[in-house]
């Protein structure tokens, strides 16, 4: 059986030799052949997958790193919208009560300013009364005198004589009594 | 099914692209370029690809923005859909370990083949002593040695990645355990059963390499020699016209071989971390 066996590896020994001597298989072929394919290995390994893939890896961290910015930036923009939201209703809040201040305030400062115009108006009134009073007081005293004085011309004229004090005195009052009455 | 599937594949392309290789045409191995030195037209090849991924890398990284422009923003486009590609079969742990060796093996397969279509490659070059055009570049995947040595490093570094992932012990017991809960007698024969599966496992681990060397060389030879078969079918002030149409077909090949690689690397680990990955859930 061994004997077979070792025939057999003979024979195929043989047929292998033959065959890579037919297509000009050979050691120092073969070897440069390794060495040409090992440079090839060499040269893409060094200077295109590394870089390349270095390349890609660096652009697929700085899209992840994108995204998880992105992410940040969402939720930062998500709580900024919800704090400017709170600090729009509190402004809004405040805004409605500072209103409301300004419209009491403005209620009181136009009743208290109505009140002080009722007042000076009222004050103008009294004066203006009491002006009025005085001048017709004055205006009465002149009256008389003037219509004493001229009851007295007229007197005089239609009497033909000079009236005295005394006459003329009598004269008012009895003219002022008439026309009082 | 898995095992049995590029094992034909394999035996069955071998004589058709030897017997190719004897009736004339592209030649099966890659050819040095001058007598005595030790590199070959497809190896030029693959320096001009990496001379071109390596241009192309320092342009899209030279000024990096956040703010993606031109170059960069393409580079970047490529990156990350290959990225999150990756990343939907092995989950997002094992995919930033291992994304550096998925991506490589992608772009440098699709630049590979796609340089290779540039019209010239394999056409201008010297004649050898038969009387035959020797290109001066030649596609890089059509030379077995550099698909080899793809194969040889993924299988070397899925076996570190799966002992890391899985230790020394979860690895091979995820080979060799049986898979379910089984009692008493059924428990002895499961164990015994996946014993023999876990074998089946490592020999189809081992074919992995040779599949994915094979699946791809044969490819992109195979497109190569259907067009220079068709260029030498019409005169030659008409051999553009013939190939034009595969050479449209053909930067579809190099797109889709590109990514089988890849996918096919990718689900191989996936499966032999499976198991212990959070990833997966």
């Amino acid at each position: 059986m061994f004997t077979l066996l070792a025939l057999a590896a003979e024979s195929q020994d043989s047929v292998v030799s033959e065959l890579f001597g037919k297509f000009g298989v050979n050691w120092p072929y073969f070897i440069a052949s390794c060495v040409n394919f090992l440079v090839v290995v060499f040269v893409l390994k060094r200077y295109a997958f590394g870089p390349i893939q270095a390349m890609l890896e660096q652009r697929r961290e700085r899209i992840a790193e994108g995204e998880e910015k992105l992410k940040l930036i969402e939720q930062q923009l998500a709580e900024s919208e919800q704090t400017t939201a709170a600090a729009i209703a509190k402004a809004h809040a405040e805004a409605v009560r500072m209103i409301n201040d300004a419209k009491l305030g403005a209620a009181a400062f136009t009743e208290q300013k109505a009140q002080e115009a009722i007042a000076q108006a009222q004050q103008i009134l009294v004066k203006a009364d009491a002006a009025a009073k005085a001048d017709r007081e004055r205006l009465g005293l002149e009256l008389k005198r003037e219509f004493g004085r001229l009851v007295a011309a007229t007197t005089a004229q239609v009497a033909g004589k000079v009236l005295t004090p005394e006459d003329q005195r009598r004269l008012n009052e009895a003219a002022l009594t008439e026309v009082e009455a | 099914m898995r095992l049995i599937l590029p094992t034909t594949a394999l035996w069955l392309l071998t004589p058709l692209l030897a017997r190719a290789a004897e009736e004339g045409g592209l030649a099966v191995q890659a050819e040095p370029l001058w007598p005595g030195l030790p590199i070959t037209n497809s190896m030029l090849m693959v320096w001009i690809s990496v001379a071109i991924i390596t241009v192309f890398c320092r342009a899209a990284t030279k000024q990096m923005a956040l703010v993606p422009a031109g170059f960069q923003n393409f580079a970047e486009w490529v990156v990350e859909g290959l990225y999150d590609f990756i990343g939907s079969i092995l989950g997002p742990r094992l995919v930033q370990k291992t994304f550096w060796f998925f991506a490589t093996i992608f772009l440098f397969i699709l630049v590979t083949n796609w340089v290779g279509l540039i019209p010239g490659v394999g056409t201008i070059g010297r004649y050898n002593a038969h009387g035959e055009i020797v290109g001066f570049l030649r596609g890089g995947n059509a030379d077995l040695n550099m698909t080899l040595a793809m194969a040889f490093i993924f299988n070397l570094l899925w076996l570190y990645w799966a002992l890391a992932e899985n230790g020394v012990r979860g690895f091979l017991a995820h080979i060799f355990a049986p898979k379910g809960q089984f009692h008493g007698l059924m428990r002895l024969f499961m164990v015994v059963m996946f014993l023999a599966v876990g074998v089946l496992e490592i020999i189809s681990i081992c074919i992995r390499p040779v599949a994915l060397t094979f699946r791809l060389f044969g490819n992109i030879y195979g497109g190569e020699q259907t067009m220079e078969k068709l260029m030498g079918l019409v005169p030659k002030s008409l051999a553009f016209l013939p190939a034009l149409p595969f050479l449209f077909m053909e930067l579809f090949v190099g797109f889709v071989q590109a990514l089988v690689f890849m996918l096919l690397t990718v689900v191989f680990l996936r499966l032999i971390c499976e198991h212990t990955g959070h990833d997966a859930h």
